[in-house]
């Protein structure tokens, strides 16, 4: 049976997506990243109060709502890295690269999302110069600086394999190397950046409603972390296998998925156990709309999607829906604890403009497109059969 | 509402936190480091709600002193323009009667303060005389700051391109020329005072022992997070002044308390994920090199 679900996977992929059809997504993503950038140079010359709804009152909107979102979701690169890397399962091989190369692209949106979002762009190193170790923000910053770093070296072996040069071999070697501390280093400052993310928010507790206010949000964000980033492991190996018109295996995305599953089943148990033993349940049977977000997030975007993946006779449509759910959820958290469940001062109000959707999807498509081109051209997708374990070990 | 709702389960996820830092060593200390070394002489800022006639002068005073534009207009708001204005409030009585209350705001100078706890690059510091101040040489505009402040003090300089954060810094200069903050200055009733903290505490204790009836038994800032060197006392509850209910803890205690186990946190994955490398090398060996090794349960 998981023999026949490849196969009608693979007629499906190669009559839903004809070569056009590719082209022209890629067309679109390059549209919207030139439009985009249009919008982001507006509002880096014109400044936040002339292309932004920002205010005193609502002070960070949609960019700094992606961008977490996204770190969360780019913890594909570390949690695959470590199945890859440091733990050597070799059933996952196959995920590991798509995974590592999204963690790069994303992290390049992040920090380009950062930049827009600062109010003295100019001065975004700062953070280098003067130190504040107590600062959730500061710490962050760094980490996300280093761990782009790592995921450079990360994807080094796949620029160096296409090169023909007679030193690219040698250099490949270097850093096969060296992978396995760097894949380490990658691990330990995500673990760090993915929870210190949740503490940023511990300085608010007058600002961030109580169902999502607790001393455990650093452990909260790392564990959602991990369950988005082996959900878009597995989406991102999926989707590769559709770029480069190959089968995918099942096994890979139902395994990741399951792990996937698993850790969001602690991170449900962790939710709802903290706010029954905090005595808040009442505020998540309260009819507001903070409760309804809650309890999506955690029904519809973690309880629904263990279910459609864990119980029996899953499909890979089934793990696939599951699986977005994940991703979804995750994303709306992040959101959520930025933006919709902030108790607002009196009067605040927010929609995005035209500048931050734009600006936002144009960040968004050129990591998709740099993505989907890396998966085209650089030797991203493996069958499975064909480790290239000289690189990767 | 909801400020009494938040800070009721804040209460409560207290208690979840201290049993979450005490099972995993987190110990919270008293000693923060967002709280500077505040001196026993440490200046304060003592507002008799009382006493204000609701005149403006204090907040024009204010304009003045930090040289922003438009120094005749009344303000409203804390802006990036004015860093402090006297908001108005309505209190309703037991009897229903209306009563207009004009009350004073400004930054707090927390002695706990959150924003200097949170800021990323150390751009706001606690000095030990009391004022926190802003560096704006350092500052990149993150904003952070305007998040973490429970009184929503920070204001973000909107109109321009490279806009920087604008806060009220306790007439730091005139302080240091040996003058007053230029609201109380400006203030002609009497109801701003500035001395020493320790110094107006003593004074509002007594002035509210020896009226009774004047005033309710609460000074605003005493233990408000722990302490604001700006205080108040009114007649009426403070909620209703717009002044939030607030914790006796300082709003960034959690925070910091993570951020303290930060090297240890890191130092204990990178060793968790070597020993977990070096765990499935050894089982990898053990059961034939050269064989992939078969893993039960997980790929299926
Ligand atoms: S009132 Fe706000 S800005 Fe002023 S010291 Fe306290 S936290 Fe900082
Ligand atoms: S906006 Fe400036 S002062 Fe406020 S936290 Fe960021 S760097 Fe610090
Ligand atoms: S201390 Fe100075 S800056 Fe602060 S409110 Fe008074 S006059 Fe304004």
């Amino acid at each position: 049976m998981t023999v026949e679900v490849p196969l009608r996977q693979k007629q499906q992929t190669t009559s839903a997506v004809p070569v056009l059809d590719r082209r022209m997504v890629a067309a679109l993503l390059a549209i919207t990243v030139v439009i985009g950038a249009v919008a982001g140079i507006l509002r880096l010359v014109l400044g936040l109060g002339a292309t932004t709804n920002l205010s005193d009152s609502y002070s960070w909107g949609i960019w700094i709502g992606f961008d977490f979102g996204l770190i969360a979701l780019a913890g594909a690169g570390f949690t695959m890295a470590a199945v890859g890397h440091v733990l050597r399962r070799h059933e996952y091989h196959a995920a590991v690269r798509p995974a590592i190369l999204a963690g790069l692209a994303a992290y390049v949106a992040v920090l380009l999302l950062l930049v827009l979002d600062l109010g003295r762009p100019d001065r975004f190193y700062n953070f280098m110069l003067f130190w504040n170790p107590h600062s959730p923000l500061f710490e962050v910053s760094w980490c996300i600086l280093l761990y782009t770093g790592v995921l450079v070296l990360e994807t080094s072996p796949f620029f160096l394999e296409r090169l023909r040069w007679r030193w690219a071999g040698k250099v490949i070697r270097i850093v096969a190397f060296i992978m396995l501390p760097v894949a380490i280093l990658g691990v330990t400052l995500s673990t760090l950046h993915q929870s210190t993310l949740g503490t940023l928010y511990l300085n608010m507790p007058y600002r961030l409603h109580a169902l999502w206010y607790t001393p455990l949000l650093p452990l909260m964000f790392f564990t959602s972390a991990v369950m988005a980033g082996l959900s878009m492991g597995a989406i991102a190996y999926w989707v590769a296998g559709r770029v480069v018109h190959k089968p995918v295996q099942p096994r890979v995305i139902f395994g990741l998925a399951r792990i996937a599953a698993v850790v969001g089943l602690f991170y449900l148990a962790l939710k709802l156990g903290e706010v029954i033993i905090a005595g808040d349940i009442g505020l998540a049977l309260a009819p507001t709309h903070y409760a309804a977000l809650w309890w999506f997030e955690l029904l519809v975007c973690v309880a629904l999607p263990a279910a459609l993946i864990l119980l029996p006779g899953k499909t890979l449509q089934r793990t696939g829906i599951g699986l977005a759910l994940i991703i979804f959820g995750v994303l709306m958290n992040r959101f959520d604890a930025t933006m919709f469940a902030q108790i607002l001062p009196p009067g605040a109000s927010y929609s995005p403009s035209l500048i931050e959707w734009l600006s936002t999807a144009g960040i968004l498509a050129a990591a998709a497109l740099a993505w989907i081109l890396g998966v085209r051209f650089l030797p991203i997708f493996e069958t499975g059969e064909a480790d290239h374990h000289a690189t990767t070990e | 509402m909801n400020e009494v709702m938040s800070r009721r389960t804040f209460l409560k996820h207290a208690g979840v936190g201290a049993a979450v830092c005490a099972a995993g060593g987190l110990a919270v200390q008293p000693a923060l480091a967002s709280e500077g070394t505040s001196s026993a002489n440490a200046w304060g800022v003592l507002v008799d709600l009382t006493r204000c006639n609701g005149c403006d002068s204090c907040a024009l005073a204010c304009k003045q002193a930090n040289q922003r534009p438009e120094e005749d207009q009344i303000p409203n708001q804390l802006s990036s323009d004015s860093y402090s204005f006297v908001d108005r409030r309505v209190y309703v009585g037991d009897a229903g009667q209306e009563q207009q209350m004009p009350v004073k705001r400004q930054c707090m100078h927390c002695l706990h303060p959150a924003c200097v706890s949170a800021c990323t690059v150390g751009a706001l510091t606690k000095t030990p005389d009391g004022p926190v101040v802003y560096d704006s040489s350092k500052c990149i505009g993150c904003r952070y700051c305007q998040y973490a402040c429970p009184f929503g003090v920070p204001t973000y300089d909107w109109a321009n391109p490279l806009g920087l954060i604008h806060k009220c810094q306790f007439c730091i200069s005139r302080l240091d020329e040996g003058e007053q903050p230029a609201c109380v200055a400006g203030c002609p009733t009497g109801a701003l005072r500035f001395g020493t903290r320790n110094d107006l505490l003593a004074q509002a204790h007594s002035q509210i022992d020896s009226n009774p009836g004047r005033y309710i038994d609460q000074i605003y800032g005493e233990s408000e997070l722990g302490g604001t060197s700006v205080l108040y006392l009114s007649g009426v509850p403070f909620a209703a002044m717009g002044l939030p209910t607030l914790d006796s803890q300082s709003p960034s205690r959690y925070a910091e308390a993570v951020m303290r186990k930060t090297p240890v946190i890191g130092l204990t994955v990178a060793a968790l994920a070597s020993g977990a490398y070096w765990l499935t090398k050894r089982r990898e060996f053990l059961a034939q090199p050269e064989v992939v090794p078969q893993e039960v349960n997980h790929d299926r």
